[in-house]
């Protein structure tokens, strides 16, 4: 996945990666952001916590693997209401005229690697690459969702 | 007796490179293995140890024909991934949308309050 901002990179990161930020756009309206705390380094967690409109809570959270301002973070990624997998996200951050893209990759851990908090071993893959071999092998038997 | 494949064993499955090598390769369509051997310079016993890994939870199939042992995928047990991807990405896209407002707005506001 890939996004452009009309703005610099460092403000991009900023925005990405400080509590004062995020908590002004993580949740989604009319879910509330009851807690935001980040600890950016590497091995330091993060915890995204939000309050629906009946008062239901649910987290994201995760650990920092690597961080290097303004360009780079990769981080492991929880979703309480989604179980089952710990996903390793890497953002990366180019700035050219004016313009930062963020680059989001997605990678999922393997039960050996959680057994390695901080030692990943940079085995990714794209999103996209990952998204397309599924749409193809899905499409393959017919066997999409409509 | 042995569990049954839960859908983190999917996830953990897809977690190796090779393995996702694997399945790239029975995109094709169905393979002995020797032919997979061949596809991705592997060993046998590395090929075979990943194909026990991803039968186990279902993810390929294998039928006798012959003397030979042939692979192909069940495309049908990656839905539950291909749901989590699909909602992964959706939530981002909407998490991203209101970061660019956001974005938008700050630099407004620093741009009115430098004039």
């Amino acid at each position: 996945m890939t996004r452009e901002f009309d703005a610099p990179i460092a403000l991009v990161f900023d925005v990405l990666t400080k509590p004062e930020h995020v908590s002004k756009w993580g949740a989604t309206p009319p879910d509330q952001m009851k807690e935001c705390s980040i600890d950016l380094r590497a091995g330091g967690n993060y915890h995204y916590c939000f309050v629906t409109e009946d008062g239901t809570e649910c987290s994201f959270r995760g650990t920092y693997l690597e961080v290097e301002p303004p360009i780079r973070t990769v981080e492991t990624w929880l979703f309480d209401g989604w179980p089952d997998a710990e996903a390793v996200e890497t953002m990366q951050l180019h700035e050219t005229d004016a313009v930062t893209t963020l680059t989001l990759r997605l990678a999922f851990r393997d039960k050996a690697g959680r057994d390695h908090m901080t030692r990943f071993d940079g085995q990714q893959d794209s999103f996209d690459a990952m998204e397309a071999i599924l749409r193809s092998l899905l499409d393959l038997k017919g066997t999409s969702p409509s | 007796m042995a569990r049954s494949p839960t859908t983190s064993d999917v996830f953990n499955a897809i977690a190796e490179v090779r393995r996702r090598e694997i399945l790239d390769a029975l995109m094709a369509g169905e393979k002995a293995v020797g032919t997979i051997v061949a596809d991705l310079s592997l060993s046998q016993p590395q090929v075979s140890k990943h194909l026990r890994v991803l039968s186990e939870v279902g993810l390929v199939k294998c039928r006798a024909q012959g003397r030979h042992r042939l692979y192909s995928l069940e495309p049908a047990r990656l839905r539950p991934l291909h749901e989590w991807l699909a909602r992964y990405e959706q939530m981002w896209n909407e998490r991203l949308d209101r970061m660019d407002d956001y974005l938008k707005e700050l630099q407004k506001r620093e741009s009115s309050s430098d004039t």
